[in-house]
C-alpha cells in the first residue's frame, strides 16, 4: 500500500466515491466525489498533537468496537496516506469551531474546517474493480449467541485481538474477564454452506484462517486446549494440508459436527457446546472460555451501485460474474473492465494477488496496444431508418447504443462496446438495426430452408450459441438421441430472436417453434435475455389473439451442460408436434 | 403477503399460482409440476377462460 502511495504514476484518491462511470473501453470518464478530510493531507505528519486534545471518544470501527478513537484521527496504523481525518460527524455538536481544540494544537496548521467536498472527473482507458467484501454478520443465528454472550466473538474480532498493533497488543484475552482463555472453541461455516440461513456458497478462506489461528495460538500459549468444530476441512491449496496436519500435531482437536446450541454460565461465564461427533456418532458437553464463530464471506453492501455504474452483472450468490467461467475468470462481461480480488468471488490472499497481477496485465495489454479487435458481429444502425424510438438503447446491456432523447438524432451503436448479442435488432420495429453476420436475411433464409419440405413435419428451434446449442452439442458427443424433426437456428443470443422470425416460421406451416436461450444467471450478454421472455410473454398473447394455440411456440432454458435436458426437451416438441393438426397449421398460415 | 397471479405451463398444461409483482424484475419461471420453462402468467381477464 505504502508502495502505491509512493509511485509517481500512481494517483490513490481515498475518502472517495465513484458517483458516475460514462464511455467504454479505452474512453472510460469516471466521477469521483472526494470527501472532505478536514486536514490537509499533504502537510499533516500524523504528530498525534490534535489526538491528544480531542475530547471525542468514539468505537474504533478498525478493532470492530474493541478500541476507541477521538474524532480526528488515523484510520489504522498503515493507512496512506498516514495523514489524519476528521469525521465531522462525531465532531462536537457537528460544530467543530465551538470546540477547535484541534486546530489550536496543529503546530502545522493543517485543519481547516471548512473544506469542501469535490467533484473530479478522470479519462481512463480500463478499469479493475477490486471493492472486496463484507463479512457475514452471524447475530441473526440465535443459536450461537453471538452479542448475547460476551465471550463469543468472531473470527474477525479474533483477528483484531490477537495483532500486536491491535486492542490488546496481541495478547489473547477473553472478553469477560480479561483474562488468557484456557479452552478455546472454533465453529466453522458460520453463515456459510446453508441454504436455510447465511448463504449456500462456501466462504473459501474460513478453513485455512481457523488452521492459522489456532497454530497462532499454540505457538504462544501451546498451554491452550482448542477445539474445531467443522462439517470438512477444506485444505485444497498448496501448502494447505501440511499446516492442517501441523495444527492436528500441535495437539488441535477436530471435531466434526457443528454445535446446535451454545449456553452461558452465568457465574463464569463459560460457554456450553452440545454438538454430535458424527465420527464417534454421540452427542457430547463441551465447556470452554471462548467461542470464536469462524463467519463466512458476502458481497459488499456497495456491490449494487458498482454493478449498475459499470453495467457488470452478478452471479446467484451476489458476486460479480466474469464474462467467462474458464476462459475470462478475470474479465468483466463490459468489456475494459477487470476483476481483482473477493468482488468476483471468496478468495484468499494468494489467490487475490494472483488475480489482481491478472486484471493488471490484462488492462497493460489493452492499453500498450491502443486499440482493440473486436468480432465482426456488431450492431449496425441505418441513420435513414431510424425513428429516434430509443428502444436499442433502452435494451442494450451494456449502453452501446448512444441516444439523445431531447435532441431525437438517430441513435449510434458504439461498436467498441457491443457485444453483438442483437437484442437491439430484435426490439427494433423499424427494420433500422443490422446484426453484421446474423441479418435479418440470413436467418430468415434458414427459417425458409428448414420448412421448404414438409414444414408440418419440423420443429424450429433457435437455440444461442452459449448455452442451449452448445447443449445440444453435449447431446450429440454424449450419443444422447433425439428426434430427427428438430431444425436448429443458431443465434448468438437468444435476445436476438425478432418477432418476425417466430411468425414466419409460422407462416410457413411450422407446427412448432422453441426459443431456447442460457438460464437467467448464465447469460452472457448480461440480462439480454430478459428481452427474450418479454417478447415471447408478447408473442403468447399475439398468437392468442389471432385464434393460434400459443403452446405452440415454447421457451426453454437450457445450459451447456445440459445435454440430457436439451434431448429430453427436443422429445418433448416432437411430443407436442404430433398434437398440432394440418387445419391448425393451415388456419395460422391464413391468419398470420 | 406477498403478491401472487396465476401461471400455466404451455408444456404439460399444469396451473399454479407463484409470488409476482409487477415491479419485479423479470425472473426465470419454471413449472413445478414438469420443469419445463414454457410458463405463462394468466392476466386477470383472461382468467375465465
Ligand atoms: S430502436 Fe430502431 S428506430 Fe428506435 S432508435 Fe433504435 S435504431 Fe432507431
Ligand atoms: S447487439 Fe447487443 S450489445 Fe450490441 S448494441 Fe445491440 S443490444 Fe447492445
Ligand atoms: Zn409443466
Amino acid at each position: 500500500m505504502t508502495d502505491v502511495g509512493r509511485h509517481p504514476r500512481i494517483e490513490l484518491l481515498t475518502l472517495s466515491e465513484v458517483v458516475d462511470v460514462q464511455g467504454y473501453i479505452g474512453n472510460f470518464r469516471i466521477k469521483v466525489l472526494r470527501k472532505a478530510r478536514y486536514v490537509d493531507e499533504k502537510e499533516c505528519t500524523a504528530c498525534s498533537d490534535c489526538l491528544e486534545v480531542c475530547p471525542v471518544t468514539k468505537p474504533n470501527e478498525f478493532d470492530l468496537g474493541l478500541s476507541t478513537r477521538k474524532a480526528i484521527y488515523q484510520p489504522f496504523p498503515q493507512a496512506v496516506p498516514s495523514a489524519f481525518v476528521l469525521n465531522l460527524e462525531d465532531c462536537l455538536g457537528n460544530n467543530p469551531i465551538a470546540c477547535g481544540k484541534c486546530a489550536e494544537a496543529c503546530d502545522l496548521k493543517c485543519i481547516d474546517y471548512d473544506m469542501q467536498d469535490k467533484e473530479v472527473e478522470f479519462r481512463v482507458g480500463t478499469v479493475i474493480v477490486a471493492t472486496g467484501m463484507d463479512v457475514y454478520d452471524p447475530t441473526e443465528l440465535d443459536e450461537f449467541g453471538y452479542t448475547r454472550f460476551e465471550n463469543v466473538i468472531t473470527s474477525l474480532e479474533f483477528e483484531r485481538l490477537i495483532n500486536s498493533g491491535g486492542p490488546t497488543e496481541g495478547h489473547l484475552i477473553r472478553p469477560t474477564d480479561w483474562q488468557l482463555p484456557k479452552r478455546v472453541a472454533f465453529i466453522q461455516c458460520i453463515g456459510s454452506r446453508s441454504e436455510k440461513r447465511g448463504n449456500p456458497y462456501c466462504s473459501n478462506i474460513c478453513c485455512m484462517n481457523t488452521v492459522k489461528d489456532s497454530l497462532l495460538i499454540k505457538d504462544h500459549w501451546p498451554e491452550v486446549e482448542i477445539k474445531v468444530f467443522y462439517m470438512d476441512i477444506r485444505a485444497f491449496g498448496k501448502g494447505f494440508e501440511d499446516l492442517y496436519k501441523r495444527s492436528k500435531a500441535a495437539g488441535v482437536m477436530y471435531i466434526r459436527g457443528i454445535p446446535g446450541d451454545i449456553r452461558e454460565d452465568p457465574e463464569a461465564k463459560n460457554l456450553i457446546l452440545l454438538s454430535e461427533d458424527r465420527n464417534e456418532g454421540k452427542v457430547v458437553e463441551h465447556e470452554v472460555d471462548m467461542v470464536i464463530l469462524s463467519v463466512g464471506l458476502v458481497p459488499n453492501s456497495d456491490s449494487p451501485i458498482i454493478r449498475q455504474l459499470l453495467t457488470l452483472s452478478q452471479t446467484s450468490d451476489g458476486f460479480f460474474m466474469e464474462a467467462h467461467p474458464k476462459l475470462l475468470p478475470v474479465d468483466a462481461p463490459t468489456k475494459g473492465v477487470f476483476f481483482a480480488g473477493c468482488a468476483e468471488a471468496p478468495k484468499d490472499i494468494k489467490d487475490s494477488v494472483t488475480q489482481a497481477s491478472a486484471a493488471a496485465s490484462r488492462a497493460n495489454i489493452l492499453m500498450s496496444a491502443g486499440k482493440i479487435t473486436i468480432e465482426a458481429i456488431t450492431s449496425h444502425i441505418d441513420e435513414e431508418l431510424c425513428k429516434a424510438c430509443g428502444i436499442c438503447a433502452r435494451v442494450c446491456p451494456y449502453h452501446a447504443i448512444e441516444f439523445d432523447k431531447e435532441k431525437k438524432l438517430p441513435a449510434r451503436v458504439i461498436e467498441a462496446s457491443c457485444h453483438g448479442c442483437g437484442a437491439c435488432a430484435a426490439e427494433c420495429t423499424f427494420g433500422a438495426i443490422t446484426m453484421r453476420h446474423f441479418t435479418d436475411q440470413q436467418i430468415i433464409s434458414q427459417i425458409e430452408s428448414a420448412l421448404g419440405e414438409n414444414p408440418q413435419d419440423k420443429v424450429v428451434v433457435f437455440a444461442c450459441n452459449w448455452c442451449s446449442y452448445a447443449g445440444g452439442d453435449f447431446a450429440g458427443i454424449s450419443r444422447l438421441q433425439y428426434p430427427p424433426s428438430v431444425r436448429i437456428i443458431r443465434t448468438m443470443c437468444s435476445g436476438r430472436v425478432d418477432e418476425k422470425f417466430v411468425l414466419h416460421a409460422f407462416k410457413l406451416g411450422a407446427p412448432i417453434v422453441l426459443v431456447s436461450g442460457c438460464h437467467f444467471a448464465d447469460c452472457h450478454y448480461i440480462s439480454a435475455n430478459r428481452w427474450t421472455q418479454k417478447r415471447v410473454e408478447k408473442l403468447w398473447d399475439k398468437l392468442e389473439k389471432k385464434g393460434v394455440r400459443p403452446e405452440r411456440l415454447q421457451l426453454e432454458w437450457i445450459s451447456a451442460a445440459e445435454g440430457l435436458k436439451f434431448a429430453k426437451v427436443m422429445k418433448e416438441m416432437e411430443e407436442l408436434r404430433k398434437g398440432v393438426t394440418m387445419e391448425e397449421i393451415e388456419y395460422t398460415q391464413k391468419e398470420l | 403477503m406477498a403478491e401472487e397471479a396465476d401461471f400455466k405451463c404451455l408444456r404439460c398444461g399444469h396451473r399454479f399460482k407463484a409470488p409476482y409483482s409487477p415491479k419485479d424484475e423479470p425472473q426465470e419461471r419454471a413449472c413445478p409440476q414438469c420443469g419445463s420453462n414454457s410458463v405463462r402468467r394468466i392476466k386477470e381477464k383472461a382468467k375465465g377462460k
